[in-house]
């Protein structure tokens, strides 16, 4: 058998295509701000160029020095929190990911989230600290989280194994449900976030302790100063992801525990798929549903399986995002969904759907918010720049087996030339 | 002009690669005005590739083709209609939803402001109908008509064009005797009238029945033309397959034992819920024999094996393997009663193609104790027994287990799943058409494995459609016509003739649950 | 009663257009999975078309003028500008399905991304703010009829049919039913659309009449794109308080749903697009609405949540997809590439 070399591997050439992709999108997202600064005089070339720069290096960006010029180096906050953006982009990756494994398209992942996201946050905001211990409040809630994103993610799933209605409408469908069954649920709760009056639709960041108090009477709520002569009749919230000392290696950013948990997680999926009968029954169901069948195995029951598990991956995302503490939640969601869930969807197809690729390229689009975020604070461009860079990456994804061939060819071509 | 040699169309050394194979290599081909010629050739002799070539859907790497004796260039289908060429395609060209009137007129539509003119078109398609004798429904949506009315509405498209020559690739394939007999009388009419035909078969009986001559292709190469009156069916077969073919399985006579597959008064629905293919069907297998379900395609013999395999739910009715019901058992409780299959289709049910050759071994027994420890796989283990079957059975591919069997050729792909489902040693092996779009040599061995299956006490049922496998490999023949079984037949005292009468509903036995009683 | 017709109406309109995008697409071969975001796209197109001109101040001439005709031609060629930018965005989609043979519902997915992305970067940069609007406070309600256009004074109140179809309806409306109208019958009864069908039934069979597949799967998609930009316009100019924001809310994906529902048949869509449309309708504005006119608000009375009745489109949607799925037919061959060496 002739050995192959290092770049005629199938594997090699995936994430050559990948990495293709990925200059493109960027490329792409150059020209649409050259093309901007170029039509636009209060920009104009010089500041196309910033704009371009930041876009490829805005994780190194530090800001402007006393001249104006913009100033690159090591910057821990954007590094801790490109690792803290990735978790939920990490989770949503996994699920998107195990579905086409599993050959469904998984585009419910906003609606798993945001089922996740509402029910780890009840959980860790309802049950009193002052009774459990937080740590345990912090796994019930992302339990909690997992489950309730696993029965979201398996109705559409039970709709495509039984109805065989297509998963994409049906997911689409239970997204917009979810959004407006959030909105409901913490429109008549009590979570809303009273303590600090100064914004309105957001829900109580799951650190804040809430007092629930009996004051001359009236049962009210109150943060740590409690009221003179009031009735402490039980504690919740101070629930918060531990930092394990990451804080401090990348000061000044929200980096927490999280990551360690998104990366084992992801680690877990690939033995999943690769290494166990379940694995295996999974691809073969996505591979040909009807050689699974005709080979016995249970191809509805996977498919509704399959759905869960992408759920409670999703799921997970949006708590171990919201969990971290320092992150406030908008219960308005009824009007758009997060794009954490949207974003699953690049994420997994860069990774060419391998659960430790996800991990890398979750950073990498962790990677492109930051550089959004410094384009908005640091030109007049905004972060949009960045979801063009992502679509167009999708959009080339579509398409990655031509690209592949297309690099094949090329090696191929090379090959005759020696 | 000397009749001899008046062509209509001369194809002159045509050749045409496809990446690894060459499916035709010089190959010439001339059509008299007015005859009817065959191209006889086995399966992937390059027929099909050829006439692709005449009806311009592949360009030809070398050669011409000349019309009435100009040399034309025939680069699109529309090239081809504008030269009068029309072609009935194996699989036919029908859009489903539309009517036979709308199917005829699509692609030559007369209109008015773009508007569809079909008052006119109906006028003209009457008139052909009536004229030829070729009768159809004009309002009638294709997916509700039969077979036979389908190829008709195939050929008044072409006549519709005002053809000349027409192309008839494998024709009779999917029709019964009588509509073989019917479609034959057409094509005689077709040539009284004044149009060529060339008509592409690998059936010597319907060849020396209608053509005037026969040119020969085997393996992408031209071996020659004969006159049909001058020739034997003997010759042909020579000519076709290169050595004198066995037609005949070695075996012994069967010795059947106790019963198997039991199956009383099956009711199988059909994919489209509206009526039931499989109409109350009983038979036995037994230990020791092979029993074949003869008919003409789409007569229920699918969904029968569907019922039986689980693939499709039974509507009524019992079906037991030694003496345990597994009528409403899901799949995997029927694999492990005892059943092995060897599916219709390879590529849809047989094999997930994406997978590897050892992945596929394991298709159904990867969560065996011996594949798998606490749900982790064994690939030791996997790759062990994959070795043993390649090895056995002889299953070449380009990089052993690990091969990805997308990339295999059909029969290695085929010889993989009989491997396969023969290793799982159980007592009753289902086996559809296990020799289709096969080459000789790989038909033969399959052919030996199924007798070797039942010398070793196993009970078979096989599925064909192949009138040659089923008088050569079954102790049994069982006909299936419309749903029901019209027949059972022993291969040593029938004829091929009597088994046509059976397939096609002209001739049936008494009810078998009659005789029961 | 005129009010719930006219709203109805209003909702069901736009996604009747876009669902007949969906199956110029479809029938043609190719699962347009990207309505939304040519509907995105073409909303946006059409409000900066309609913001520039007014900047020309030709629009201000013109309402000054009390000349409503001209306004009503500004808007039909907005609606005519929105459907050129859908079908040219929806080019996008058709190369990657067609010429590299992608993953429909990918290349669907990443127009459905590219394009509020698009659009709200160049929101941001146009106006500063996340949504664009039509420019001046109420010149888009100029697009609007009014009862006062007739002489109808304040006070005074058209008849039922006027009041229903004629006040407070927009003429774009009645542009969709006639686009709606003519694109079903050109499907039907023209040469052009008898040869669209066929490549999305049996795309071989077509090629061995000689149609152009290619051709024709190009012209699906691009005629779905065109009906889909302009629709989107017209969603956000009767119902989105004329302001192009990157997002129509699922509208796109209701289309879909509509179409399945439909069966892919004109007809069928037109009284599917009436149920949603009529439960939007509810969903938006239960809590004005006076069903038979006597003054009470039954269902604000009813007290039910508002997130309920938001909910319901798309809870009706799946249920509705849960009973009609066993009997629908999709074209046969939607979604698979079109490969001429294939037989």
């Amino acid at each position: 058998m002739k050995k192959e070399s290092f770049l005629d591997k199938a594997g090699t050439r995936s994430v050559l295509a990948s990495l293709v992709a990925i200059l493109i999108g960027m490329l792409a997202g150059s020209v649409v701000i050259l093309i901007v600064g170029l039509t636009n005089p209060s920009l104009g070339i010089s500041g196309a160029w910033e704009g371009i720069r930041l876009v490829v290096g805005g994780l190194f960006a530090t800001g402007r020095d006393t001249v104006g010029n913009l100033s690159f180096g090591f910057n821990p906050a954007s590094f801790g929190n490109m690792l803290f953006r990735a978790v939920p982009l990490i989770m949503t990756g996994l699920s998107v990911a195990l579905g086409n494994k599993a050959g469904l398209f998984n585009i419910g992942a906003p609606g798993q989230y945001l089922a996740g996201t509402a029910a780890s946050l009840f959980v860790a905001l309802s049950v009193p600290t002052s009774a459990v211990p937080a740590w345990l409040v912090w796994i019930m809630a992302l339990l909690t989280g997992m489950m309730a994103g696993a029965l979201w993610g398996s109705i559409p799933g039970m709709l495509k194994a039984y109805l065989n209605i297509n998963e994409v409408l049906a997911c689409i469908m239970t997204n917009w449900i979810a959004a407006n069954a959030v909105t409901w649920i913490f429109d008549s709760s009590s979570l809303k976030n009273v303590l600090e009056g100064t914004k309105s639709g957001y829900i109580y960041k799951t650190s804040t302790v809430i007092n629930d108090v009996i004051v001359d009477g009236v049962r009210t709520v109150a943060g740590t100063n409690i009221p003179e002569g009031a009735q402490v009749l039980s504690t919740r919230g101070g629930v918060a992801t531990a930092k394990l000392g990451l804080d401090s290696l990348f000061t000044g950013s929200q980096v927490n525990a999280g990551i360690l948990v998104a990366i084992v997680i992801a680690v877990v999926i690939y033995i999943l798929l690769s290494k166990t009968t379940l694995g295996y029954q999974l691809k073969a169901c996505g591979a040909n549903r009807y050689a699974a069948r005709y080979a016995g195995i249970r191809d509805k029951r996977n498919i509704v399986l399959t759905m869960a598990l992408a759920g409670a991956l999703s799921a997970a995302g949006g708590a171990l995002y919201y969990l971290s503490g320092n992150t406030e939640f908008f219960w308005n969601t009824y009007q758009s969904l997060p794009a954490e869930g949207f974003n699953g969807i690049p994420v997994a197809l860069l990774a060419i759907n391998n659960p430790v690729g996800v991990i890398f390229s979750a950073t990498f689009m962790s990677m492109l918010q930051i550089c959004g975020q410094k384009l908005t604070e640091l030109t007049a461009y905004n972060e949009y720049i960045t979801n063009v860079i992502i679509a167009v990456i999708v959009y080339l994804s579509a398409f990655m087996l031509v690209i592949k061939t297309w690099i094949g060819k090329l090696r191929k071509g090379k090959a005759v030339e020696k | 002009m000397d009749h001899e040699n008046d062509y209509v169309i001369e194809m002159l050394h045509i050749t045409k690669e496809f990446p690894g194979i060459k499916a035709n290599d010089d190959i010439t081909l001339q059509l008299r005005r007015g005859e009817i010629h065959a191209l006889l050739g086995e399966n992937g002799a390059g027929k099909s590739t050829l006439m692709s070539v005449l009806f311009g859907l592949y360009q030809p790497e070398k050669g011409e083709i000349r019309k009435d004796g100009k040399p034309v260039k025939i680069n699109n289908p529309n090239d081809a209609t504008a030269l009068h060429i029309g072609m009935v395609h194996q699989h036919f060209k029908l859009i489903e939803v539309f009517t036979v009137l709308d199917n005829i007129i699509l692609g030559a539509e007369d209109t008015k402001l773009g508007f569809v003119q079909r008052k006119e078109a109906r006028k003209k398609a009457e008139a052909l109908s009536k004229r030829y004798g070729l009768a159809v429904d004009l309002d009638a949506k294709v997916e509700d008509i039969t077979v036979g009315m389908q190829q008709r509405v195939e050929i008044l498209k072409m006549l519709y064009r005002d053809n000349e020559v027409l192309i008839f690739d494998e024709p009779t394939a999917v029709l019964t005797p009588q509509e073989i007999t019917e479609l034959m009388q057409i094509m005689k009419g077709l040539a009284k009238e004044g149009k060529s035909i060339l008509f592409i078969s690998h059936k010597l009986n319907e060849i020396m029945e209608v053509s005037d001559r026969v040119s020969v292709l085997r393996k992408g190469r031209y071996i020659g033309t004969v006159n049909t009156g001058e020739t034997t069916t003997v010759e042909l077969s020579r000519m076709m397959v290169g050595h004198d073919v066995q037609l005949v399985v070695d075996k012994s006579p069967a010795q059947p034992k106790e019963t198997v597959l039991k199956v009383t008064d099956l009711h199988v629905a059909s994919r489209l819920y509206k009526h039931d293919a499989v109409k109350g069907v009983s038979f036995e297998v037994r230990k020791g024999e092979i029993v074949c379900i003869a008919g003409i395609d789409g007569n229920g013999q699918t969904e029968l094996v569907f019922g039986i395999s689980g693939l499709e739910k039974c509507t009524g009715g019992k079906i037991e393997i030694n003496g345990v019901d597994i009528t409403h058992a899901p799949i995997r409780k029927r694999s492990e009663a005892g059943i092995s299959h060897i599916p219709e289709d390879r590529h849809k049910h047989g094999l997930v193609l994406d997978y590897t050759l050892e992945q596929n071994m394991v298709l159904q027994s990867f969560e065996e104790p011996r594949f798998q420890h606490l749900g982790f796989i064994r690939f030791g283990a996997v790759r062990k027994y994959a070795e043993r079957l390649i090895e056995e059975y002889d299953v070449r591919s380009g990089q052993g287990p690990i091969t990805v069997t997308r990339s295999m050729s059909g029969g290695n792909q085929q010889k993989a799943i009989v491997a396969r489902e023969i290793d799982r040693d159980l007592p009753l092996m289902l086996a559809v058409q296990p020799t289709r779009g096969l080459d000789v040599g790989a038909i033969e061995n399959i052919h030996k494995q199924i007798v070797a299956q039942r010398d070793a006490g196993k009970a078979v049922l096989l599925v064909s459609l192949e009138l040659d496998e089923v008088m050569n490999l079954s102790d049994r023949i069982l006909v299936m016509y419309e749903g029901e079984i019209v027949g059972e037949l022993d291969p040593k005292k029938t004829t091929v003739e009597e088994l046509g009468l059976y397939m096609a509903g002209a001739k049936r036995q008494q009810p078998k649950k009659e005789a029961l009683a | 009663m005129p009010f719930l017709i006219r709203q109805t109406l209003i909702y069901a309109v736009p996604l009747m257009v876009v669902a007949l995008a969906g199956v110029y697409a479809e029938r043609s071969g190719i699962i347009n999975l990207a309505l939304e975001g040519i509907m995105i796209f073409g909303a946006f197109m059409g409000v900066l078309f309609v913001r520039t001109v007014q900047e020309w101040g030709w629009f201000q001439a013109a309402y000054d003028a009390k000349n409503y005709l001209t306004l009503q031609g500004f808007c039909a060629l907005a609606m005519l500008f929105a459907a050129m930018m859908g079908a040219v965005f929806s080019l996008l989609l058709a190369f990657a399905a067609i010429n590299l043979k992608a993953d429909q519902t990918i290349g669907g997915t990443a127009l459905n991304l590219l394009a509020p992305a698009v659009v709200l970067f160049f929101i941001r940069i146009l106006a500063n703010q996340n949504t664009l609007n039509m420019y001046k406070d109420d010149a888009a309600s100029w697009f609007m009829l009014k009862k006062s256009m007739f002489g109808y004074g304040r006070k005074e109140e058209m008849n039922f049919l006027g009041s229903t179809f004629v006040d407070k309806v927009y003429v774009a409306t009645y542009i969709c039913i006639l686009v709606f109208i003519v694109m079903s019958i050109i499907l039907y009864k023209t040469r052009f659309g008898m040869r669209l069908r066929s490549c999305g039934e049996n795309p071989q069979a077509s090629a061995s009449l000689g149609i152009n597949v290619i051709g024709m799967r190009y012209a699906g998609t691009v005629l779905s794109g065109a009906l889909a930009g302009m629709g989107g316009f017209v969603y956000v100019l009767t119902t989105a308080n004329c302001s192009a924001n990157g997002d129509v809310a699922g509208f796109g994906f209701l289309a879909l749903a509509v179409m399945i529902f439909g069966n892919w048949k004109p007809g069928n869509i037109c009284g599917a697009a009436m149920l949603f449309g009529l439960f939007k309708c509810i969903a938006a504005s239960y809590s004005t609405l006076d069903i038979n006119g006597d003054g009470v608000y039954l269902l604000k009375n009813l007290n039910i949540n508002t997130n309920i009745y938001r909910m319901m489109p798309y809870v009706i949607t799946l249920v509705v997809l849960a009973f009609t799925s066993k009997s629908s037919r999709a074209p046969k061959a939607e979604g698979i590439p079109y490969d001429p060496g294939k037989r």
